[in-house]
């Protein structure tokens, strides 16, 4: 049991998470189709590789009780990173295998008498068809392995969220239960938001990022890395800028945007737009868009918790998703062979739509909203390849078919995997349930369809943002709940556990009262069937 | 001992608890989130802290008077009202964050009179209040845009919007100042490009604008405005702001002794926040305004009388201005929607109601109701006053006369709207 009570590798508060884990120190890999197996402590570790190369490991405990957890894990870039880039700097591809979310969660599992298997994944970056496939194969081996398996329940965080559904959608008979996490959305509309936001830094802050088209080989992957160099050297100097005169920031140095259009709008407000095209919420890790330090006298208070605090949370936010906007960017356009994102048609002002009004403060207001979306219209833009376009779209994406029961979760503020990739596949079930309730009707069958989906928010809290004694804000304590990327805590992560254990047993949720008990006591999460998450920007 | 004990009756209870939320969920199909056998529940956010709330902050606790006076006397049904407020600091998040409060910890049956026009934006988009059926009522806003039913199907604009001002306003100001340059101060978002359709429907053009953004008004920018509208020359100089930045415009002009008439919007006009704001009344003197409902001072006005009343009695007799005025007409229009529901209350059953009989309602309003199947506009129309010495808004020409519009194309029209008498002591009787 040693090896379970690791340190917690897992930080959930940053991008960084969702790179490579190493929780398991696993045996020699062999090549071979049948696993290599050790037992120690009660527990089966297995290793071994699928036919498509991808490592994985599988743990049993010795009160196996036939139910088994298939974890997806998330993102990690397909080109080694530099050194000094905020959250990725230094890393090294990997296809490391991880059974689990972390080693705190597999512990409690097996203490449970559960299994747990994940793989590495045969390739990274954005992987779900191989991921899928070895995922499916890996199921096999499992129940070869041990043939004491009943049921196999999915669940994985982000691009692995993605990965979960994916697999409940084309092989539900596989699986009993599935709970996609924090998920990734389909890659089209996915892109398209990190497409957008990176061409407005780009053509806000520093023209000189590519933003994509990046060459072929490794001259991109050097492209790509010096993107992540500019990208964050955009984020720093507005961070300097922000910290200096949060009122009228100053734009980057490297900012092409007229003289006269700086000094009247403060760049702070172009952050903020960039932030509402691409979708990326204005609620971060540590700001509000509703706190001011209340040592400034109240009418700036009210100027600061509306101009001020989007800002910053805007700045935080971005700064957590540009990277893997840009690794993603490049991981993309060569699985489709050239530029997949366009923006030629886009009118961002439709975009914006009534996020003109309602932030309208930290956008510095009306005249200021239409002479940046001036601007963005006069620049230029980015033009697919048609065939990079057709490629892409070949990529597996979901349907929103929900066969088995599956736990949706996901917080509102998530600013890598927005909430409304989640909010799309709960409207598209709720679409399939009407449709098979009237089907019933019509059939004079007068039984309702058993509901298949419970989605999960976890809220923001109303004010959050923490200040210094002199005002200035403090970003040193954890992130808040319902920001950042996949940031649950360990109750909130066995809380689904335990609910996917309840429904592969039961071929339905956990019902009223039990379902509402154990979400209180785990703590934000809330099932609100009336809120709606706003869906992405290409999809809405 | 005693704390293992004790933590068992606390998990008891809690099993209890749920299980009485199991109970609860399963009450028959007429029960109504927010209404039990003695009680309706309504919420309402609004400014109670921040540079917006002075003034602002007192529409809750009139209402809450109001309904105190009504809870006295029988309720609606034999159901007392209870309104709970929340304090939103005039900020778009927050309001979101405190309205889902209202709805789904405070599980409230309706929302009344909240407050600001970028707040019930982000707050009807993102809570979703027409798609939860949440009715929204007699909100606290001029936009416009709130009238659209298909947008916002259950919210129930009560002021006449904006446009319908600024129509109306420029009738005036082409009739009372022929020739003069004018100038406009405007708040750079919803509401004041509300105000700029309307000017521009009138067919009215300033001579110099001065555009601000919402949370930017000071002292400090309030001294560009002038110098900007001094420069230009505007004789006239249209407010079209809230009273936040009112304050400062007036008090910079007084200072630099800047010549113009002012014409306040209704929004940033009520005397009583800017004197609160250190705006003196001498300041206010000789500006002019717009109002759809009698001046709070006028103690003929059976309506302004009894709202006094039931202000010495219930809300510890704070100065009455134009903000208690509208709390407590709100509420007794609230009253009325709830009654005329019936006493199988439903939020369906409150939206068809307002729909079918709003526009009869009783209230102070001069103007009149214009709620039925298909509009959801509320008051449609403005008289034009002069602020007095006491910065008390008194008739031009001796009398009160209404003009009424609407927010689009049609014309400005003298209204010959006959207020209803205001139910025995205040007190609505209608079903």
């Amino acid at each position: 049991m040693k090896k379970l009570t690791l340190k917690k590798a897992f930080s959930l508060v940053a991008v960084s998470s969702l790179l490579s884990l190493t929780i398991v120190s696993i045996p020699t890999v062999a090549r071979a189709a049948d696993p290599a197996c050790t037992t120690a402590n009660f527990v089966t570790s297995c290793s071994g590789v699928t036919s498509d190369s991808a490592p994985y490991s599988m743990m049993v405990p010795a009160n196996f009780n036939g139910t088994v957890y298939l974890y997806s894990h998330g993102y990690r870039p397909n080109i080694n990173v530099a050194q000094g880039i905020p959250g990725y700097g230094g890393y090294v591809v990997n296809n490391t295998p991880q059974p689990g979310p972390d080693a705190t969660v597999i512990g409690a599992l097996l203490a449970k008498g559960y299994g747990v298997m994940g793989s590495g994944f045969a390739r990274q970056g954005w992987n779900a068809d191989s991921g899928v496939k070895t995922n499916v194969e890996l199921i096999g081996l499992f129940k070869k392995q041990f043939t004491k398996t009943t049921k196999v329940i999915a669940w994985g965080h982000s691009l692995g969220g993605f990965i979960t559904q994916a697999l409940a959608e084309q092989y539900p008979n596989l699986i009993s239960a599935a709970a996609p996490m924090c998920m990734a959305g389909n890659v089209g509309p996915l892109s398209t938001m990190a497409g957008d936001a990176l061409w407005g830094l780009k053509t806000f802050f520093d023209p000189t990022i590519k933003g994509g088209n990046y060459s072929a080989g490794l001259a991109g992957v050097v492209e790509a890395n010096q993107d992540l160099a500019k990208v964050f050297t955009v984020i720093g100097s507005l961070q300097a800028a922000f910290a200096a005169n949060p009122t009228m920031p100053a734009w980057p140095a490297t900012s092409k945007v007229p003289a006269a259009m700086q000094a009247g709008i403060p760049s702070r407000s172009a952050l903020v737009l960039v932030a509402l095209m691409a979708g990326v919420p204005l609620q971060s890790a540590h700001f509000d868009s509703t706190s001011a330090p209340s040592v400034l006298p109240a009418s700036s208070q009210t100027s600061f918790q509306l101009a001020i605090n989007p800002a910053f949370a805007a700045l935080e936010n971005i700064g957590n998703a540009a990277a893997l906007a840009v690794l993603a960017t490049h991981d993309l356009e060569l699985q489709a062979g050239g530029v997949y994102y366009d923006n030629s048609k886009t009118d961002y002002s439709a975009r914006l739509g009534d996020d003109a009004f309602v932030w309208n403060s930290a956008l510095s207001g009306n005249t200021a909203i239409a002479t940046m979306l001036g601007y963005l219209a006069a620049a230029p833009r980015s033009v697919a390849s048609p065939a990079a376009v057709a490629k892409l779209d070949t990529l597996t994406k979901h349907t929103g078919k929900i066969s088995v029961p599956t736990v949706l979760f996901t917080g509102v503020a998530d600013p890598v995997t927005v909430a409304g990739n989640t909010q799309w596949i709960a409207d598209k079930y709720a679409a399939q349930w009407a449709a098979q309730w009237a089907a019933n009707k019509a059939a004079r069958n007068p039984k309702r369809p058993t509901n298949l989906l419970l989605t999960i928010w976890n809220f923001t809290p109303a004010k959050y943002t923490v200040f210094t004694a002199a005002g200035a804000p403090d970003t040193s304590g954890p992130a808040a709940t319902g920001t950042n990327h996949c940031n649950f805590t360990y109750s909130q992560t066995m809380a689904v556990a335990d609910l996917l254990a309840y429904a592969s047993e039961n071929g339905t949720h956990l019902p009223g009262g039990a379902l509402y008990t154990k979400l209180r006591k785990a703590g934000n999460m809330t099932i609100d069937k009336d809120f709606h998450a706003p869906l992405l920007k290409a999809v809405a | 001992m005693i704390g293992k004990n004790r933590r068992k009756r606390t998990w008891f209870a809690t099993a209890v608890l749920a299980a009485g939320s199991l109970a609860m969920s399963a009450m028959p199909a007429n029960a109504e989130v927010g209404v039990s056998s003695n009680e309706i529940k309504l919420g309402i956010t609004i400014p109670l802290s921040g540079a917006a709330a002075p003034g602002y902050n007192k529409l809750g606790d009139a209402m809450n008077a109001y309904f105190k006076y009504v809870n006295d006397n029988g309720g609606v049904y034999g159901r007392s009202i209870k309104l709970i407020v929340k304090d939103d600091q005039y900020v778009p998040s927050l309001a979101i964050a405190k309205t889902n409060e209202l709805i789904l910890k405070d599980k409230v049956f309706a929302l009344v009179g909240s407050l600001g026009t970028a707040n019930h934006k982000a707050v009807a988009n993102s809570v979703g209040l027409a798609r939860r059926g949440v009715p929204d009522l007699f909100i606290n806003t001029g936009f416009s845009g709130f009238a659209d039913k298909k947008t916002y199907g259950t919210t129930f604009p009560l002021f006449p919007s904006y446009a319908m001002e600024a129509k109306i306003m420029a009738e005036y100001i082409k009739d009372a100042f022929p020739g003069k340059k004018l100038g406009l101060v405007y708040q750079n978002d919803d509401f004041g490009i509300d105000a700029l359709k309307g000017f521009a429907q009138a067919g009215l053009k300033f001579d110099v604008t001065v555009p601000y953004t919402s949370g930017t008004q000071s002292a400090t920018t309030a001294q560009t405005w002038v110098s900007t509208l001094a420069a230009g020359g505007a004789q006239v100089v249209v407010m079209f702001g809230v009273t936040s930045a009112t304050g400062p415009l007036l008090a910079v002009a007084a200072a630099a002794k800047y010549p113009a008439q002012f014409i306040l919007g209704s929004v940033g006009g009520d005397a009583t926040t800017l004197r609160a704001l250190g705006v003196p009344a001498a300041i206010l003197n000789g500006a002019q305004g717009a109002s759809f409902l009698p001046s709070p001072a006028d103690t003929t006005d059976e309506y302004v009388k009894l709202f006094q009343e039931v202000n010495t009695k219930y809300n510890n007799n704070v100065a009455f201005d134009n903000n208690v005025l509208v709390g407590m007409n709100t509420a007794m229009l609230t009253v009325q929607a709830l009654r005329a529901a019936g006493k199988n209350l439903t939020r369906a059953g409150l939206i068809a109601a307002i729909q079918k009989k709003g526009s009869t309602f009783a209230s102070a309003g001069l103007a009149p109701l214009n709620y039925s199947a298909t509009s959801q506009v509320g008051y449609n129309g403005y008289w034009f006053g002069q602020y007095d010495l006491n910065g008390v808004m008194k008739p031009l020409s001796g009398g009160v006369v209404v003009y009424t519009t609407d927010s689009g194309t049609g014309a400005v029209v003298k209204s010959s709207y006959k207020r209803p008498a205001m139910p025995a002591k205040g007190l609505p009787t209608n079903s």
